[in-house]
């Protein structure tokens, strides 16, 4: 039993956090790839920014400045900066929710990306900023799934943290293998920073070797059981999760959530990579960002929203 | 001394030869750094008796603060800001372009005070708030006190804080302020008295736990051979009392903490006693009144809430009851707690028992109700609806703080010493033509503790804010908080005037290590 807001803020920071640190290591990823003399690095920048919906060939030309403001504009509601704000609006919210110890590592990121040496730091050595600030994100989830309870309000922070993250992978493939594009992505630069900004470079290097296949890359970010980024691994969790907060929830059936959440359990599951290949890879991506995005209302409607005349004592 | 020198002194002094030089010097006290920018005033200082020598309970403090360098000092209090600033302990500034977080400034340097002085405030706030409780059940009913005409009719039942709707309604044990926290301060002549009591939604319990985990932080060893009683029970008490104001029937009860919300400047101390309670922090938005009870809102649905430790002030509880466009509240709440289906606290309509008028016959409702005089002295009032006293505060404006009878927080007073001529005209004017709006008192050389400012232990003034809880019995925590006017000679302490707070050491009698908090 918690209160609803505090459930919802609980969600929300999961997926600000989320969010934060997907975009840090996308920029992260564009800025890299501008080191070295090859074409990748355009290509690398414009999956980056197609990922985040600001397919602007223009923009990724200047790329220093494109990552900047993925990273810093107060003005993007996706930002860096903006997501940290957000989620650390959320944890003071519900500052009697969560543990000291991941308070304040949240607490002391917030500070530091919004505090006024913040763009001077980033200016000074952006490659530094973004791995310490990836670093303390991780340090967050560190402390909270040592120090916290992982019960009902952990459940919900996590929920926030796998749908954000089953839609940023499958935006991010969307743009690599989707069948919209003309040309998928074969420049095998272009493909190992692909891995790269879904953290999986090193965990796909040990499970394919360094044959960067697009297929492999397929079959790993979206159906390996074991890695912790691929879109089946999440949707497991989601469901998991589901399943332990709706434990609590006194319904009749099941609750719409969770039956949506096994139904997209269950796509993945089942299917393989070559279906994937024979069909194209759009049709089973929309899916799932459009049954995350499902899964999202139906736990608002569920959890927080409800109509108070369902539950009012009789 | 230049802050070399400084340094150099401080490296060179034994602590015991530096106090003892003291006695001899006479004239200025001993601590190296502090000769230049220690010389106390008029006020009674907490650490200097009035021949320079330092006072006992504060020897082993000043002692250490001998061997500390301006530079370790200073480096103490960045941490200790530093760590503040972390845990979030902290206001916000809303600018145009930015927010920026503020921590309310918080000294290192502990106030102390001995068991002996203790004792007797502590007796003096039990006694007190006895008083006022029974003078609020009184009030809202029989009215006794003021048939007998102890206490003029009309400035209670004129007040706005007095709430008509709390007439004839059953309060538990008769305790209506659950929480309260008395300002206490200490005049020249080194008496404790009360200067204000806070009994509608008193603040900055938090400082005072705060503060102390910082203070073992900082002064480790000094803290321990100190002796100093300990503070940590504050929140394992407020839940205790809090749950003695629930009806008898319902077996553990649900206490929730009523938040106005996040933009709230106390939000910090809502979050901070409702997770050291183990208690939900609500908002109005999460609450529903259904048939006269009181539900929340949860992921499995509509829980029961019994008991509503409410910080939210009476006029936004309920829009129905009170002020109509209060988002803060729930609507319905009122009936509910008419009803006796919950219970809040503080009661609404306490806060006409610490009008600063009503504040002036507190001695007479002591001895009213309880047949004792006053332990806690209060401070000489000037009531200005009296057409007496108001003459004599008009012709001693210079001399006479006055106050305005409905505010609160430093704010609408006028500091007649420390006023130029045009501010104390204009105020004169404010005052004449709504006397019943004003009370004066003579200007309280506040007592002044040592602080660290810029760098230099100097004398500033403070206050001490105690917190007394009341239910099925009365208990203070030994412990307050320490106000600070941190501006050099400002008598104001109010955070909201820049003022700040330090830790407060109430020390153990010497025969009892361990102390547990003595109910009345």
């Amino acid at each position: 039993m918690m209160l609803a807001r505090v459930a919802d803020s609980l969600y929300w920071i999961g997926r600000y956090l989320e969010r934060a640190e997907h975009f840090s290591r996308l920029a992260d990823v564009m800025l890299n790839a501008t080191l070295d003399r090859s074409d990748a690095a355009a290509q690398t920048a414009y999956i980056a920014l197609s990922a985040v919906g600001d397919a602007d060939m223009a923009r990724a030309a200047r790329t220093y400045e494109a990552a900047r403001a993925l990273v810093l504009d107060r003005d993007d509601p996706n930002s860096v900066v903006i997501s940290l704000s957000l989620a650390r609006e959320n944890a003071r919210q519900v500052r009697d929710q969560i543990t000291t110890e991941t308070w304040e590592r949240l607490n002391l990121l917030y500070l530091k990306v919004t505090s006024d040496t913040a763009s001077a730091a980033f200016e000074s050595g952006s490659s530094a900023f973004l791995h310490d600030t990836i670093a303390d994100l991780h340090l967050f989830k560190g402390a909270a799934d040592a120090t916290m309870s992982h019960g009902e309000g952990w459940r919900f922070l996590m929920l926030g943290a796998y749908l954000e993250r089953a839609q940023l992978i499958a935006r991010l493939l969307e743009v690599c293998f989707g069948d919209r594009r003309h040309a998928r992505v074969t420049d095998r630069i272009a493909l190992m920073n692909l891995l790269r900004m879904g953290c999986a470079l090193e965990p796909y290097l040990r499970r394919y070797t360094a044959e960067i296949e697009p297929r492999h890359i397929l079959e790993f970010l979206v159906f390996d059981e074991e890695f912790p980024r691929s879109i089946r691994f999440a949707t497991t969790r989601i469901e998991e999760h589901l399943v332990g907060v709706s434990r609590h929830v006194a319904t009749g059936g099941l609750a719409a959530p969770e039956r949506l959440a096994g139904r997209l359990k269950a796509r993945l599951q089942y299917a393989d990579v070559d279906e994937l290949e024979s069909v194209g890879a759009s049709a089973l991506l929309a899916t799932v960002i459009s049954e995350c995005a499902g899964i999202h209302n139906a736990v608002f409607d569920t959890f927080v929203a409800y109509s108070l005349e369902m539950k009012l004592p009789a | 001394m230049k802050r070399e020198e400084a340094v150099q002194a401080d490296k060179d002094s034994d602590p015991d030869v530096t106090v003892a030089s003291v006695k001899t010097n006479d004239m200025p006290p001993g601590l190296p750094m502090m000769q230049a920018a220690y010389l106390p005033g008029l006020a009674f200082d907490e650490m200097y008796a009035a021949d320079g020598e330092v006072r006992d309970h504060y020897s082993s403090v000043h002692a250490r603060l001998t061997t500390l360098s301006p530079e370790a000092l200073a480096d103490r209090q960045k941490t200790l800001e530093r760590s503040f600033l972390l845990q979030g302990i902290t206001f916000t500034v809303y600018g145009a372009e930015t927010t920026t977080e503020r921590i309310i400034p918080t000294d290192l340097v502990p106030r102390i005070i001995p068991s002996g002085e203790w004792n007797q405030i502590e007796a003096g706030l039990i006694q007190r708030l006895r008083a006022l409780n029974m003078f609020l059940d009184d009030i809202y009913g029989e009215q006794k006190i003021l048939m007998d005409g102890v206490v003029p009719r009309e400035l209670v039942l004129g007040a706005p804080s007095y709430r008509r709707e709390m007439q004839h309604l059953y309060v538990p044990h008769k305790a209506y302020a659950n929480v309260c926290g008395s300002d206490l301060i200490r005049g020249q002549d080194g008496q404790f008295a009360v200067l204000e009591d806070n009994l509608r939604v008193p603040s900055g319990v938090s400082y005072m736990l705060a503060n102390r985990d910082a203070a073992k932080r900082t002064f480790p060893g000094t803290f321990r051979a100190a002796n100093v009683r300990p503070v940590e029970r504050y929140p394992d008490l407020l839940l205790a009392t809090l749950k003695s104001m629930a009806p008898d029937w319902r077996p553990d009860p649900q206490v929730v903490v009523l938040t106005p919300g996040v933009y709230n400047s106390a939000y910090y101390e809502h979050a901070y006693l409702a997770r050291l309670m183990g208690a939900p922090l609500v908002e109005g938005r999460d609450l529903v009144v259904h048939e006269n009870m009181v539900y929340m809102r949860t992921t499995t649905g509509l829980r029961r809430v019994d008991v509503i430790y409410r910080r939210v002030d009476d006029d936004f509880i309920d829009p129905l009851t009170f002020r109509r466009d209060s988002g803060l509240g729930v609507a319905g709440l009122f009936n509910a707690y008419r009803a006796g289906n919950v219970v809040m606290c503080n009661a609404p309509g306490t806060g006409v028992a610490d009008d600063k008028a009503v504040y002036a016959y507190v001695p007479d409702i002591i001895r009213y109700y309880l047949g004792e005089d006053a332990i806690l002295p209060n401070i000489e009032t000037f009531l200005c609806r009296e057409p007496a006293q108001l003459s004599h505060v008009l012709a001693n404006l210079d001399k006479l703080v006055v106050k305005a009878v409905g505010a609160s927080g430093g704010y609408g007073m006028l500091v007649g010493p420390h006023a130029s001529r045009k501010e104390r005209e204009t105020f004169a004017e404010a005052l004449k033509a709504d006397p019943a709006n004003y009370i004066a008192q003579p200007t309280i050389q506040l007592s002044t503790a040592p602080c660290l400012i810029d760098g230099r232990i100097e004398p500033r003034h403070v206050d001490l804010r105690p917190f007394i809880l009341s239910g099925e019995k009365i208990v203070v925590t030994p412990g307050a908080l320490t106000r600070v006017a941190l501006r050099r000679g400002s008598l104001v302490v109010n955070s909201s005037q820049g003022g700040g707070s330090k830790d407060t050491w109430i020390l153990a009698d010497d025969d009892s290590a361990t102390v547990e908090e003595t109910p009345s």
